[in-house]
């Protein structure tokens, strides 16, 4: 049964596809770090439009894919930059410049720009995810952790293994929620459903805590952590792109900080 | 082969009790295996078949708590004595569930991946995963993507895995038993070449006895107290052992039945449906899309018609992919057709008028639950309850009318649950699970049941039960429809309604379907059934 969509990664080599995992995660740290540290929407902007560059010619992601797998997080964003513009405090400051008013709505130039500010941050943390995790397999960035950055094996290739599950635990959801309805059960009003919803949810976590038991036994029968020096049959290697890619994205935080100050 | 004439595996008065259970798991088994040997492992649900294979790889006692009594020896080690760590290079061991003993995303990855665990050098490695991958049938599968294997592959791969530290046991636990048809024939080729090769033991623990027999050298018959009832090669089986095991509620191959072979269940009891019966259920050139993510080639359903009539037991057949899971779930109105439609009606009492076809993705949950049921391949998923006997009345206390403890009582003793009443569903035995599956519909049965898998992971007495209960049921007049891999269960049907890439390819008797499966090759679809 195949309800769920293709994960969204490389369909074709390209030079973020290139560079480690590990490398990349450092370059989007930079870029999200930049966000963070200004409240103006210029920032963001600026990095939402180089992530967008990014994303077309370097990620070899399938860019005609990626539209509809973002629109929830677009009509997310969307949703959250107009309650931030409507609701925010500088509306209701005298001395803030009045764009509009209906009734008892006022609506200040300076909560719009706070607003956009918060929507753009939030597009830069979408596209920056994809261009850290969309170019290559969970595999390379379990590689990439274990091997650059020592991160535990169990650690690394464990969260490796719970992440194939994912999409098995979104079909055993599916399935829960159809047998239910099939059983003539319909939760009616809040009380009702709420309840009904932990039942749910307590059968999805005995399934996972099975599937989790299989898992971990089959990679324990096959040697894991089983006190050996594990080694690497794919050796992360740190080239020139690796450097490039973080000095790149370190200059384009600089630049759309600086630029214009 | 290394120990030179040594025996591979041994096993001497070896008993094994899991922590917290009241009997032993594995009941005094004493056996030897020569190295080379291919050894079938054949006993009921209960009888420690898996038990043995985990003590085999040292995951018992090394990684599963209990009390271990007597010797079990792989070559020259003692497993109770012998690190998991030193076991594991020469044991490899193959579960049951392609999804959950594959870890990587890409098949070379998953390979290496017990390589790399015991340290092995890289050259090596990318010298021996291409000959892995080679043994198993999976040359030129280095790149692809673990997640877009099918099921058979995904096994295929399990095996390479195991293979590639070049144990000197293979062990495998039902790895057919998750498979269609041509994903088992696939296994079973690779098992064939693998037995033929004579440079490593194979224990093999399977159900679809059938392809396994031939491949076998010796067999261990075990009861449902995993009690050893006999060992011994393959084509000199003992008749009383093997009455023993029939009699404990295993499967029996072919071969060794003499006589003529009583199928009590496995027939249906002379029932025909006539004509005359009203449809409950019709499909009418319906077509079902998914989102064409995964670069479109076939609808999941394609233009399928098909009719249910009252009283009428369907089997659903095909490939992994073919589109019995969508129908199903279009019939049970959980999927809407992009064109063509599914109606159906409920099943009219005595002397009333058939109610108009009505659209069941249309209907309310409650109206829906009193038209169909769909008992999904695992049972867990579907409870709703905590215990056993809450489970059974679930169904009428959301239809509003609930069932007295007296009726639930009856329920649960017809469907051999009378003990379990106020017992965790999720603590039952599989066989257990599944007749609670089935009896928590029983109170207000629907006019059609769907079944997907209904006999999974069941040995022969619990697969004649649920064929006791269904028969029962369709008694009433109940539709039913199972959606199966085991061509055991075929006699037992009406009707075969086979899929081929979303379109029926096949609409007749089960007899019709037996003789000349519609495909290519047609020998896995008849396996193990009587033709």
């Amino acid at each position: 049964m195949s309800l769920l969509p293709a994960p969204l990664t490389a369909v074709r080599p390209a030079f973020l596809t290139r560079v480690t995992p590990v490398s990349r995660l450092t370059a989007g740290t930079i870029w999200l770090a930049a966000c963070l540290v200004t409240l103006d929407p210029i920032v963001p902007l600026r990095l939402a439009m180089a992530a967008i560059v990014a994303l077309v010619l370097w990620s070899g992601l399938p860019l005609r894919r990626i539209p509809a797998r973002l629109w929830p997080i677009g009509l997310a964003v969307l949703s959250i930059t107009a309650f931030s513009i409507l609701l925010a405090g500088a509306n209701s400051d005298p001395a803030a410049r009045e764009l509009f008013r209906a009734g008892p709505l006022r609506v200040t130039a300076e909560a719009v720009s706070a607003g956009l500010a918060v929507g753009l941050r939030l597009i830069v943390i979408a596209l920056t995810t994809l261009l850290v995790f969309g170019p290559s397999d969970p595999t390379r960035l379990a590689d990439s952790l274990a091997q650059q950055w020592r991160v535990p094996d169990r650690f690394a290739y464990g969260s490796l293994a719970s992440l194939r599950m994912a999409p098995l635990m979104a079909v055993d959801w599916a399935t829960i929620g159809a047998a239910r309805r099939l059983r003539g059960i319909a939760p009616r009003g809040p009380v009702a459903w709420l309840r009904d919803f932990a039942g749910r949810l307590l059968v999805i976590l005995v399934s996972a805590i099975r599937r989790a038991e299989r898992v971990a036994l089959a990679m324990d029968a096959r040697g894991f952590d089983c006190g050996l020096e594990r080694s690497h049959f794919r050796e992360v290697r740190v080239g020139w792109r690796d450097w490039l890619a973080i000095a790149a994205a370190a200059a384009v935080a600089a630049g759309a900080l600086a630029v214009g100050r | 082969m290394t120990e030179g004439g040594a025996p591979s595996l041994e096993a001497r008065d070896f008993s094994w009790t899991y922590a917290g259970a009241s009997r032993p798991a594995l009941d005094g088994l004493s056996f030897s295996l020569e190295p080379g040997r291919l050894l079938l492992v054949l006993g009921p649900s209960g009888s420690g078949k898996s038990t043995l294979a985990r003590a085999i790889a040292g995951l018992v006692p090394h990684l599963l708590p209990g009390e271990w009594r007597g010797s079990l020896r792989v070559g020259s080690l003692q497993v109770a004595e012998t690190p998991a760590r030193l076991l594991g290079e020469r044991v490899g061991l193959v579960f049951q569930d392609p999804d959950s003993q594959i870890v990587m995303g890409r098949v070379d990855d998953e390979v290496a991946f017990g390589l790399e665990n015991r340290g092995w050098a890289r050259p090596e490695m990318a010298a021996r995963v291409p000959a892995a991958l080679a043994q198993a049938g999976l040359v030129g599968f280095e790149s692809r993507a673990t997640a877009t294997l099918s099921g058979g592959e995904k096994q295929r791969l399990a095996v390479a895995g195991v293979l590639a530290p070049a144990p000197s046991l293979l062990v495998l636990d039902e790895p057919t038993a998750n498979l269609d048809p041509p994903g088992m024939h696939s296994v079973f080729d690779v098992l064939a070449a693998l037995a033929a090769e004579r440079r490593r033991t194979i224990v093999l623990i399977e159900h679809r006895l059938e392809a396994a027999l031939p491949l076998a050298d010796d067999v261990l018959l075990l009861d449902d107290r995993g009690r050893q009832l006999a060992f011994g090669r393959a084509d000199s089986v003992d008749r009383r052992a093997v009455a023993r095991l029939r009699e404990s509620g295993a499967w029996v191959p072919r071969a060794w039945r003499s006589g003529p072979v009583r199928r009590r269940a496995a027939r249906s009891d002379s029932h025909t449906v006539g004509t005359a019966a009203p449809s409950l259920l019709e499909a009418d050139s319906a077509t079902v899309r998914y989102p064409a993510d995964e670069s479109g080639t076939h609808p999941a359903l394609d233009r399928v018609s098909v009719t249910l009539r009252a009283g009428e037991r369907v089997a659903l057949v095909g490939p992994n992919g073919a589109g019995k899971s969508s129908l199903l779930l279009a019939m049970a109105g959980l999927l809407r057709p992009n064109d063509g439609q599914v109606r159906l009606r409920a099943l009219p009492r005595d002397g009333e008028r058939p109610e108009p076809m009505r659209d069941p993705s249309r209907l309310a949950a409650r109206q829906l639950a009193e038209r169909i049921g769909l008992a999904f391949q695992d049972p867990e998923l579907g409870f709703v309850a905590s215990t056993a006997g809450d489970e059974v009345a679930a169904g009428s206390v959301a239809a509003g009318v609930p069932a007295s403890p007296g009726d639930t009582a009856t329920v649960l003793s017809r469907f051999g649950l009378a003990e379990h009443a106020g017992d965790d569903p999720f603590r039952l035995s599989q066989g257990e699970q599944r007749r609670l599956s089935l009896a928590a519909m029983a109170l207000r049965p629907p006019g059609i049941l769907l079944l997907d898998e209904p006999t999974f992971g069941l040995d022969r007495r619990g697969t004649e039960a649920v064929l006791e209960m269904l028969n029962e049921m369709r008694a009433a007049g109940q539709s039913q429809v199972l959606a199966t891999h085991d061509p055991r269960l075929l006699p037992a049907c009406d009707r075969v309604v086979a899929l081929d890439r979303g379109r029926v390819v096949f609409d007749a008797r089960p007899d019709e379907f037996l003789a000349s499966p519609p495909f290519t090759p047609p020998e896995p679809w008849r396996d193990g059934a009587a033709p």
